[in-house]
């Protein structure tokens, strides 16, 4: 019954070929001339001088490139409590079955829909230090000292822009933990309602234990989506002030572009991404140890 | 659907309210919940405010209800500041690249998944890169490439780049969903005679209906919003997508906030109109979308 008919064909081959030919035409080549890239010293039009090991050698000692990896891990752990874990909260506090909590959750997913540039736009705006929302409020309510120039001050600026990406996507892991307690069968809440638990036990020992992996996955996606962070970055600090919110794929493209240092940029976007990928691999081997429920 | 979850609400509330303080544990919930939405809120309707007020009035009243609702600023900003021609040129690029996100990625969800072939593993290992990879891993050669073949400042310069950044999780996605899908129906359709291409068309296609869906939410979202390729390929104003637009924009109004607000409302409320009209399918969309 199962005797495969293993006739050559080239149907198959002719169905996958647009979309394997696209995506090693864009992606995939580049990928592996920027590694050749890495290797020459380069601005783009002149000669192109082979130099080994230099730009690498470059890289290490590159106290703002360094330092822009120092950034995303302060910013994948503030993203994971931010919005993973007030993802959870809220996500805890729609599925209460109180009535209009729907509402709610479209309230909280809203951000999530508006393009990043007009995300960083609006609170480069709201953290204005003349005209911005934070200072008009703490004004208002006499806490003149507490307002300051949030981006432009080197201490806050990470934490200023660490928390815009909190507002947008905390409503996104609401919704995909809220997904996940939708499928859990009434019947175990009310077997524990009938014993007496809290709305709180429901939470920490129903809710969020029934969906361990979904929130996984969301810190899986947290830390390997930190290295994509770029257009928050790029259009509320870009980088500054002094350097205080550099960060890996801000800096790239300013060694490229303002620099016009092809190959020194293209080894520090190899190097981005053997971490991503030693990253990606160690996390999926992680997940697989743990309970093997992970694709990709 | 819809009936269970509020006959089970019922059941729920009812078991609720035999609590002892549940006046006050509604009262604080609801308190919070507001507080919450009009944090999640309030910049956003202090936007759309601040883009009807004069450049003065933006730095003495912030919290005002502006002085006069007057739509000027609105129609400077699409006529005067070509909001309306990025906003063209995004609709093109986006809806080119998700029809051939759609096409390509389903042709080749088909054949991962129905179609056994020599190779299709390596190859389904491949585009994993693309889940990963972000854009300055391959940016600097693909610009260079771009160069060569003339495609910058072009819509195929922005296009091309789009279709393969958002192939491979529409391909991992589609062919997940065909996965689900019994044997037996391609073997019934194959004993009737059907060709692959047949096969494709009459019967593969219509069953990833709510697949193509999921696929044509989150790749539009992406090709409306990429902000970085755009910055680099695209030079010519006349061809500016509305992301790099706005950089153009706010560069060239740089202290012309009213213009500026007026700018970022015009943008904003179409996007949360059609969430509101779309809200279901969008969010199913972008949840599946990234976490298959």
């Amino acid at each position: 019954m199962n005797r495969k008919n293993h006739r050559f064909s080239i149907s198959p081959y002719l169905f996958v070929a647009p979309s394997v030919l696209l995506f090693s035409l864009t992606i995939l080549v580049p990928i592996v001339m920027t590694f050749v890239f890495s290797f020459y010293d380069w601005n783009g039009f002149g000669q192109m001088t082979f130099t080994g090991f230099d730009n690498y050698v470059r890289a290490f000692q590159d106290r703002v490139y360094l330092l822009s990896y120092w950034h995303i891990f302060i910013y994948i752990v503030l993203t994971i409590i931010l919005e993973v874990f007030c993802g959870l909260a809220l996500a805890g506090l729609i599925t209460m079955k109180r009535r209009g909590s729907g509402l709610f959750r479209v309230a909280f997913f809203t951000p999530v829909m508006l393009p990043m540039i007009v995300v960083s736009y609006l609170w480069k705006f709201v953290y204005n230090s003349d005209f911005g929302l934070i200072n008009s409020v703490l004004n208002s309510i006499g806490l003149e000292s507490w307002t300051r120039v949030w981006l432009g001050d080197p201490k806050f600026a990470i934490y200023a822009v660490t928390f815009v990406s909190g507002w947008v996507f905390a409503g996104y892991y609401m919704t995909i933990f809220y997904a996940g307690i939708q499928r859990i069968p009434n019947d175990i809440y009310e077997s524990a309602y009938l014993d007496g638990a809290s709305n709180w036990d429901i939470f920490f020992k129903i809710k969020i234990p029934m969906i361990r992996d979904l929130v996984d996955v969301a810190i899986m996606l947290c830390v390997l989506g930190g290295f994509q962070a770029f257009d928050l970055f790029y259009v509320m600090t870009n980088g500054g002030p002094y350097n205080s919110t550099e960060i890996v794929t801000t800096y790239i493209v300013k060694v490229v572009f303002n620099n016009m240092s092809i190959g020194y940029g293209s080894a520090l976007a190899v190097i981005m991404s053997i971490v991503i990928a030693t990253l990606g691999i160690v996390t999926n081997k992680l997940k697989k140890k743990d309970n093997g429920t992970l694709e990709y | 659907m819809a009936t269970a979850t509020w006959s089970a609400k019922g059941r729920e509330n009812s078991k609720i309210d035999r609590s002892g303080s549940r006046w006050l544990s509604r009262i604080s919930y609801y308190a919070f919940m507001i507080v919450l939405s009009c944090f999640y809120f309030y910049p956003m309707i202090w936007l759309v405010l601040s883009s009807f007020r004069e450049n003065r009035e933006i730095f003495t009243n912030p919290f005002r209800f502006p002085e006069q609702v007057n739509f000027q600023n609105w129609a400077d900003a699409w006529q005067i500041g070509h909001i309306s021609t990025y906003a063209t040129n995004s609709v093109i690029v986006t809806s080119l690249t998700v029809i051939f996100i759609l096409l390509f990625a389903s042709m080749g969800a088909f054949a991962f998944s129905k179609l056994p072939f020599k190779g299709s593993k390596g190859l389904l290992m491949l585009f994993v890169i693309g889940l990963f990879m972000p854009l300055q891993s391959f940016f600097i050669a693909q610009s260079y490439i771009f160069d060569k073949l003339s495609l910058k400042d072009s819509y195929m310069g922005l296009i091309l780049p789009y279709i393969g950044v958002g192939l491979p999780l529409a391909v991992f996605l589609l062919k997940s969903f065909l996965d689900s899908i019994p044997k037996d129906l391609i073997e019934a359709s194959r004993i009737d005679g059907c060709s692959d291409r047949i096969l494709f068309i009459r019967i593969i296609l219509p069953l990833l209906g709510p697949g193509l869906a999921t696929v044509a939410i989150f790749s539009s979202l992406n090709a409306w919003n990429e902000l970085l390729l755009a910055m680099l390929y695209i030079q010519d104003d006349g061809l500016k997508t509305l992301p790099v637009g706005l950089l153009a924009f706010s560069s060239r109004y740089v202290t012309n906030y009213k213009l500026l607000f007026s700018a970022l409302a015009l943008i904003t409320i179409p996007m949360i109109l059609a969430y509101v009209v779309f809200h279901k399918r969008i969010v199913s969309g972008l949840t599946e979308g990234s976490l298959k």
